[in-house]
């Protein structure tokens, strides 16, 4: 990961609730979160659903909008205060030329997709407090991060409901 | 000009509008609603101007869309009271005053906060609209203006002239910054 973010020359700063990407734009960078947290959501007819989180020391990116260079619906707003380096596909694309790299890029896909998966099991997972034990297991800094309602939204439940959930 | 283009250019200037309102959101009452003189608008009345428009626009665009029947084209021409209207609303160097039409003129309304959250669900609804517009022709699709039912203008002038007078409303907000500092 440190030889994807040492790519970087370029920092941004957005302030709380401020955007890095909106729905339609073609956004294919990669940002690295130096500090602060962000969100992802999809939003249609003023419903929001978080979809990913990022904070200290992870990566976020557009995914959809990074492999087919096409516009997508996601929509990244900075929770707090956020400091991110961005990684252009390009300087991803001249990076992969290398065999060495090419072989610690797959991991690394390797691992989102295994990440993605174990998503996908919590939205399929029925019982709420189920959900909340997954993430809390897999993420406990999330925790730390992410303010109580937006961690109840990615989790599909109430507000009340994460809460009762924390205390029991 | 490339459809696929201009949309992108029209989303990213809105991001930025979003943002900006953000970050307006911060500020004092007071600041929001503090003006250079008597006649002059506030920052919340720039803003409240935006959404007496953006109330005509969006509804009129949305439903234009959702009756079309066209199919989506790669290029975009502009009509003649298109170009001349969109580019009549950009800010020259030395600024070029306009006249108010009386029910776009928010002056002296009571306004708070809730001015900012307005405008940022318009632009919200806009993203919207841009996405939808993809299906359809920006050429062929026609919206009424607000100045009168018989001068109707292309769905791609029509956003640009719609994200253009943002562009000058919002720059309005930046000199209203400046002329309180020196105060």
């Amino acid at each position: 990961m440190k030889e994807i973010v040492e790519l970087s020359e370029k920092t941004l700063t957005i302030d709380r609730n401020q955007f890095l990407k909106v729905k339609g734009s073609i956004d294919t960078n990669v940002y690295y979160v130096e500090s602060g947290s962000l969100r992802a959501f999809v939003l249609d007819d003023f419903e929001e659903q978080t979809i990913r989180f990022g904070y200290k020391e992870n990566i976020l990116v557009a995914l959809d909008s990074f492999l087919t260079g096409k516009a997508s619906d996601l929509y990244i707003q900075a929770i707090k205060k956020t400091v991110v380096k961005v990684i252009t596909k390009q300087q991803i694309d001249d990076f992969l030329q290398s065999e060495t790299n090419r072989i610690l890029w797959t991991s690394i896909l390797e691992n989102l997709v295994l990440q993605q998966m174990e998503r996908e099991i919590d939205i399929l997972t029925t019982s709420p407090k189920e959900r909340y034990r997954r993430v809390l297991a897999r993420s406990p800094q999330l925790f730390q991060e992410v303010p109580n309602r937006h961690i109840a939204n990615y989790l599909r439940m109430s507000p009340e409901t994460l809460s009762r959930l924390k205390k029991s | 000009m490339q459809s696929e283009k201009m949309i992108q250019s029209l989303v990213e200037h809105t991001r930025q509008f979003i943002n900006r309102a953000e970050e307006l959101k911060n500020y004092e009452l007071s600041t929001l609603t503090w003006k250079e003189n008597a006649t002059s608008w506030s920052i919340l009345e720039c803003l409240e101007h935006l959404n007496l428009y953006g109330d005509f626009y969006l509804r009129e665009i949305e439903t234009k869309i959702k009756q079309s029947k066209t199919q989506h084209e790669a290029i975009i021409k502009s009509g003649f009271l298109g170009a001349y209207f969109a580019k009549s609303m950009l800010p020259k160097e030395k600024l070029n005053k306009m006249k108010t039409f009386k029910d776009k003129n928010p002056l002296n309304a009571q306004l708070d906060k809730g001015v900012i959250d307005k405008f940022i669900r318009q632009q919200i609804q806009l993203l919207n609209l841009l996405d939808l517009s993809k299906k359809v022709s920006l050429n062929k699709v026609k919206i009424q203006t607000s100045i009168s039912s018989l001068i109707r203008l292309k769905l791609g002038d029509t956003f640009l002239f719609f994200v253009n007078h943002i562009v000058r409303h919002l720059q309005q907000i930046d000199r209203i910054e400046a002329a309180m500092k020196k105060v």
